[in-house]
């Protein structure tokens, strides 16, 4: 499931360091007391512990901004951290310019880095802060002055220079914590969410300003959130992890239109894509759910069919019929994929693909896209919104993302086509994406 | 509007607590309290002004207010050695016990290491035992060593005494310094050791106050394990010095008066000019980041 190439490819070809950071089967265990277990002495085979990271590669590229996102617990902080050199990883390497940091201390490390909470020295002057990743290195005075001033300057921070944090507003601290860690110009910044203690307004505004910073110093840049949103709009690449382990890597827009997985799909994109199980059924190849059966468009069922050949052709082979396979599957699309008309209405000839009739049961206008909670229409469905025990899932049977000037109303009678072009089919037990289109050469 | 249960109406509750809670029974009952805890401070005073006789007269100002007392005790009973033995013993405690809480208490608040949980119930614990409990061995370990009526002996005592809760309100401290401040000083390129003593250590600066003042004044006040090792005025702090002043069979009340005043002057001193730290010191964890 992990598609990162393997960094010491790289290193084989030639000394030059194409990559600012790699990180090379990264695995963290912690004890059952939170220490991180380095690995060394004696294996005592404590499994109480916790296995953060599982095996993680990445490389990251000089210049570039690689956002890890995943639910919280997914390990992408202490990947992070492990970087930083505030965690020692039990196996693996990371090497950072081409050079073997795995056991440096921090300060070896030529990183800076921006914490959740931005740990700003509370006892310094804002000035004193950014003023000290230079004093500790022994710069000298003069360029220490030069350099705070010209980072103040470029933060727009400079009136700020002789307070002390707790004088600051959140994002101004936000600000004085990214200076300091720009202040040093280090080989690689790391950003541990930086923006999740700051409201939503202020957020949207920060992650522009961060965007605007690493397009104008161009470093490489290594950002951690469990917002799919800032994934999306900061990262050039993305990596998704779940339960310590990457589950996909690539640029937004790809991970976007082809996700590896089940969980990839849901993860990114609000609201969530949704989904629903099938048969899989070849010859046309198409998925049969209780409710429609989608045939596919001929590329993905080119792909599906390359798939099925490579896994029926290994030893695990699935429980197939020789003729036509059926297979335990998911069929995933994206809400804003899904078209919903009025009942009659047929002005989009162009449509293909089935169309099921529904009802609305929510209606939620955002201004520029309206979403729709939609139940399918047969005698036994919902007929309103209920709440169901899982707040996570969704209220209706599929949702859609529509133009607001053409949102059914709740209760309204509409039919919901669903493009055949635009489904993924998931293998039910693995998740994995059966059709979508290769990682591109990276 | 009467509910059944409302003996008393809201209005004249109301009026009650407003009396209750007013100006005037506000200031009475701090002025009582005041007087409950100043009234035998400023006897001992006027008494310590007095002369023998004069002690024993009906009336709380002197007649003829005098140092005599004061020169008596201080110079012939030779009262300002047992003032240096304390001065001494109460400085040296502060400034061993501060070197080994602080690095301790930033171990215990930071570190995780092979039975750090059991040393640290093992430093509490021996700071809940009865000091009394163990009163007969430390005498007897102390005479073995040569140090009975020495001033290092009533240190050791009193290292022991107070170290333990110098080291938890030392980690207490260092927990409110958050521990990512300790990471971005360590990725902004200090060793450990810097990251301690540039960052962690001026944050928790209150908190190493807090334990120099209480560790002084414990030490300045501590009775018995200083009674026990100390028999003469070489090494006599005040507290046990004070008591000599209780004879067998008269008590010279000018004289005790005396010692006594003096022996609480440098605590009213500390308590007057470092009370915050005393405070932030005794509800230790409590303390904010400014």
């Amino acid at each position: 499931m992990t598609d990162a190439t393997d960094p010491r490819d790289h290193e084989r070809d030639g000394e030059s360091p194409e990559y600012s950071v790699e990180i090379d089967d990264l695995v963290v265990r912690f004890d059952g007391d939170g220490t991180a277990d380095d690995g060394g002495g004696t294996n005592d085979g404590d499994e109480s512990g916790v296995t953060a990271v599982d095996g993680v590669s990445l490389s990251v590229r000089e210049g570039e901004f690689l956002v890890l996102v995943g639910p919280s617990g997914c390990g992408k902080t202490t990947t992070l951290r492990s970087v930083a050199g505030l965690e020692t990883p039990t196996e693996g390497a990371i090497r950072i310019d081409g050079a073997d940091v795995t056991g440096r201390d921090p300060r070896e490390r030529d990183v800076s880095m921006v914490f959740q909470n931005y740990a700003l020295y509370p006892h310094k002057t804002v000035r004193g802060n950014l003023a000290f990743p230079l004093a500790v290195r022994k710069v000298p005075d003069e360029t220490i002055e030069k350099r705070v001033a010209a980072t103040a300057r470029s933060l727009g921070i400079e009136e700020l220079l002789d307070r002390k944090p707790g004088q600051l507003s959140g994002g101004q601290q936000q600000r004085v914590a990214l200076g300091r860690a720009i202040v040093r110009e280090p080989t690689v910044f790391l950003m541990d969410e930086p923006l999740s203690n700051l409201d939503a307004k202020l957020r949207v505004r920060t992650r522009r300003e961060i965007a605007a910073l690493h397009r104008r110093v161009g470093k490489t840049t290594v950002y951690v959130t469990h917002d799919q949103a800032e994934a999306m709009t900061l990262g050039d690449r993305i990596a998704v992890m779940r339960g310590g382990r990457v589950q996909q890597v690539g640029p937004p827009e790809h991970l976007y239109a082809e996700p590896a997985n089940r969980f990839v799909a849901g993860f990114l994109g609000d609201p969530a894509t949704n989904f629903r199980d099938g048969i899989l059924l070849t010859d046309p190849a198409r998925v049969e759910t209780d409710r429609f059966t989608v045939d596919l468009a001929d590329e993905r069922a080119a792909r599906l069919a390359d798939r099925l050949d490579d896994s029926a052709g290994g030893s695990e082979s699935r429980p197939s019929d020789s003729g036509s396979r059926p297979s335990d599957v998911t069929l995933g699309v994206r809400p804003e994929d899904l078209r919903v008309r009025a009942i009659g209405d047929s002005d989009d000839g162009d449509d293909e693909g089935p169309a099921v009739a529904a009802r609305p049961i929510v209606v939620e206008p955002l201004g520029s896209e309206t979403v729709v909670s939609l139940v399918f229409e047969d005698g036994n469905g919902r007929e309103e919104f209920e709440p169901v025990a899982d707040p996570g899932s969704d209220p209706g049977d599929l949702t859609a993302v529509v133009d607001p000037d053409r949102a059914p109303s709740v209760g309204e009678r509409v039919t919901v086509s669903i493009p055949p072009d635009s489904v993924h089919v998931f293998d039910r037990r693995t998740g994995e994406n059966l059709t979508s289109a290769p990682d591109p050469e990276r | 509007m009467t509910d059944g249960n409302e003996r008393v109406s809201y209005a004249t509750r109301k009026r009650f607590w407003g009396v209750a809670s007013g100006r005037v029974v506000r200031h009475l009952t701090i002025a009582l309290g005041l007087v409950t805890v100043l009234a035998p401070i400023a006897w001992l005073v006027l008494t310590s002004l007095k002369t023998g006789q004069g002690v024993f007269e009906p009336r709380y100002v002197p007649r003829d207010p005098t140092l005599e007392a004061y020169r008596r005790v201080l110079v012939e009973a030779e009262f300002w050695k047992a003032v240096l033995n304390s001065l001494v013993v109460s400085s040296v405690t502060t400034v061993i016990v501060v070197a080994l809480a602080v690095p301790a208490g930033y171990a215990f608040s930071r570190f995780r290491f092979p039975f750090d949980d059991a040393i640290f119930v093992g430093v509490i614990f021996s700071r809940l035992f009865p000091p009394i409990g163990i009163i007969v061995p430390y005498y007897q370990g102390i005479a073995a060593l040569g140090l009975l009526d020495t001033r290092v002996g009533i240190i050791v005592a009193h290292i022991y005494l107070w170290l333990p809760l110098m080291v938890y309100i030392m980690r207490n401290f260092f927990l409110t310094v958050p521990q990512a401040v300790d990471e971005a000083a360590l990725v902004d390129g200090c060793t450990r050791l810097q990251a301690f003593r540039h960052v962690v250590l001026p944050l928790a600066r209150p908190g190493v106050a807090a334990v120099c003042i209480l560790t002084f004044l414990y030490s300045w006040r501590e009775f018995l394990f200083a009674f026990m090792i100390s028999e003469t005025l070489s090494a006599k702090p005040i507290a046990v010095a004070v008591y000599s002043f209780v004879g067998e069979v008269t008590v010279n009340w000018e004289e005790l008066a005396a010692a006594a005043v003096v022996a609480i002057i440098p605590t009213m001193l500390v308590v007057v000019f470092f009370q915050r730290y005393v405070v932030s010191g005794l509800t230790a964890g409590a303390l904010r980041g400014r």
